[in-house]
């Protein structure tokens, strides 16, 4: 499975009366986003706003992150949600690198995290470098948790694939092809170099913590095999409203940096085989099948190693160990990417669970230490449930707008796949 | 909280969702609750199923507190 994505780099966004890119700069008309937020009578009324790096902007709270892209050939973006149900992964697609949707609404309201767009807390976040389009969305009263955020949820898709329409017939700055073939036929064209998967544990728990696979929900399926490319496509779509630190946003999605760093060293110093698809659920019981599933693709596909990453923390490290154990005894060897919470002391065990298997840990540092956020000229969104957001506590926000609050508070600070900056090394 | 009860001497049972959780923490007497969202109960089956699943795991938990034990051990029923 060959895709090719091309990406046409964005370095500024400005309202115009159509959409579209030129010369680096998005164009968007906010009338024509308000107009498809607001097709879904759940949905009362919505704001657009933009967001530009260096600018004294606070964006709160974060619902979800998607790049804007298009399919310019082989399918539809975001296929089983927005688009028909199509095999994803192969042909043309075009990506505004640079760009992102940012949908924020009152939304369960204590999870979902802050972005600034300058400042101390700027660094923590990959999203204070992008030209962010924010959608800002407001539900019907009395309306059920769950319809409030699939509303939210195909709110920022639709804005996302919509504002990608604008990328379709653009000469891309870079294009860059990515192919995995059948398994057969990858084993022998590298046959010589070590064989390494992927294992991607998806949040699934239910409770607004979901995530879905070309629309299916991913605590209904058992672990699957999955071309890397067909991610690029939208086959994975966020649907979380868990801690902001490690939420893996559906930009994050869309921008794998495990499967990007894999596909660069394939056919150099390893075969990139696939990807090995898996959940974290709350009852023991699934966490047992998924594991032993797992294991068992570990050691059907013959890998000689797995990289695996998870998203959340607290029993998703369960998950996250009996997948190291499973895949260490069918053979592989298993490098884990997390991130820690030991407590603002930084004495407590950083993870829920631990197995001795567990021997290679890539840390993206941890959630618990505070930081210091200084006032901004603007908010995007609101700042009323800052204190209840996981990170925030009584007496967080200060008078002026100022806020001190842990650092698992900004999106994707901590983010468990090694989207970030932060490491730890021990010594 | 279960460590630092039995260092001074008063046996615990965790009633645990995540069983290797409670085994990598440490704790002596786990009794295996039915899952995160409903430790003691499943609101799908109804209050008086929810009940007796409730009666049962505290029973087996009231078990487990009388039973000796040498090394880490998981009640289940």
């Amino acid at each position: 499975m060959k895709l090719e994505l091309g990406k046409i780099f964005i370095h500024d966004v400005q309202f115009a009366e159509r959409t579209y890119a030129e010369n680096g700069i998005l164009y968007i008309c906010r009338q024509e986003i308000l107009d498809l937020v607001l097709q879904d009578d759940r949905l009362v009324s919505a704001e657009v706003e933009l967001a530009r790096p260096g600018e004294s902007v606070r964006i709160a709270p974060i619902k979800d992150v998607i790049e804007p892209r298009v399919k310019v050939d082989g399918g539809g973006l975001f296929p089983g949600i927005i688009s028909k149900v199509k095999q994803v992964g192969e042909g043309r697609t075009h990506a505004l690198v640079g760009a992102a949707v940012v949908t924020s609404g009152r939304i369960v309201g204590f999870q979902e995290g802050i972005i600034d767009m300058s400042g101390e807390a700027a660094r923590y976040t990959p999203f204070s470098k992008t030209n962010n389009v924010c959608v800002i969305f407001h539900a019907k009263d009395g309306i059920d948790a769950h319809e409030h955020e699939t509303a939210g949820r195909l709110a920022g898709l639709k804005v996302a694939a919509y504002i990608g329409e604008a990328a379709r017939d653009i000469t891309p700055d870079e294009v860059v092809a990515y192919e995995t073939k059948p398994y057969l036929e990858q084993i022998a064209e590298y046959p010589d170099l070590p064989r390494v998967g992927y294992i991607h544990m998806l949040q699934s728990q239910g409770l607004l913590h979901d995530t879905y696979y070309y629309g299916v929900d991913a605590k209904k399926f058992i672990p699957t095999f999955m071309y890397p490319t067909e991610i690029m496509d939208g086959a994975i779509v966020s649907g979380n409203c868990v801690a902001p630190c490690d939420k893996v946003t559906t930009f994050h999605h869309l921008n794998n940096p495990v499967i990007e760093d894999l596909y660069k060293r394939h056919g150099k110093d390893l075969n990139f085989i696939g990807v090995i698809l898996t959940n974290e659920n709350v009852f023991l019981a699934d966490k047992e099948r998924c594991s032993d599933m797992v294991g068992k693709l570990v050691g059907f596909l013959g890998l000689d190693g797995v990289i695996i990453t998870e998203e959340g923390y607290g029993n998703p490290d369960t998950d996250l160990m009996m997948n190291c154990k499973k895949a260490t005894m069918a053979g592989a060897k298993v490098v884990l990417i997390t991130d820690e919470f030991p407590g603002r002391d930084g004495k407590s065990q950083s993870l829920a669970d631990a197995v001795p298997e567990a021997e290679t840990v890539v840390s993206c540092g941890q959630g618990n230490v505070i930081i210091h956020f200084p006032p901004m000229d603007k908010v995007i969104g609101t700042l009323e449930y800052v204190e209840t957001m996981i990170g925030g506590y009584e007496g967080s926000l200060k008078p002026d707008g100022s806020i001190d609050a842990e650092l698992q508070i900004i999106i994707a600070s901590t983010i468990a796949n090694g989207y970030n900056h932060l490491a730890a090394r021990t010594y | 909280m279960v460590k630092e009860i039995e260092r001074a001497g008063i046996p615990v049972v965790h009633i645990a969702t995540v069983v290797p959780i409670s085994l990598t923490i440490g704790a002596n007497r786990i009794v295996p609750a039915v899952g995160i969202p409903y430790p003691l109960g499943d609101p799908n089956l109804g209050e008086d199923k929810s009940k007796k699943i409730r009666r049962e795991l505290v029973e087996l938990a009231l078990k487990a507190l009388m039973t000796p034990v040498e090394e880490q051990t998981v009640f289940e029923k």
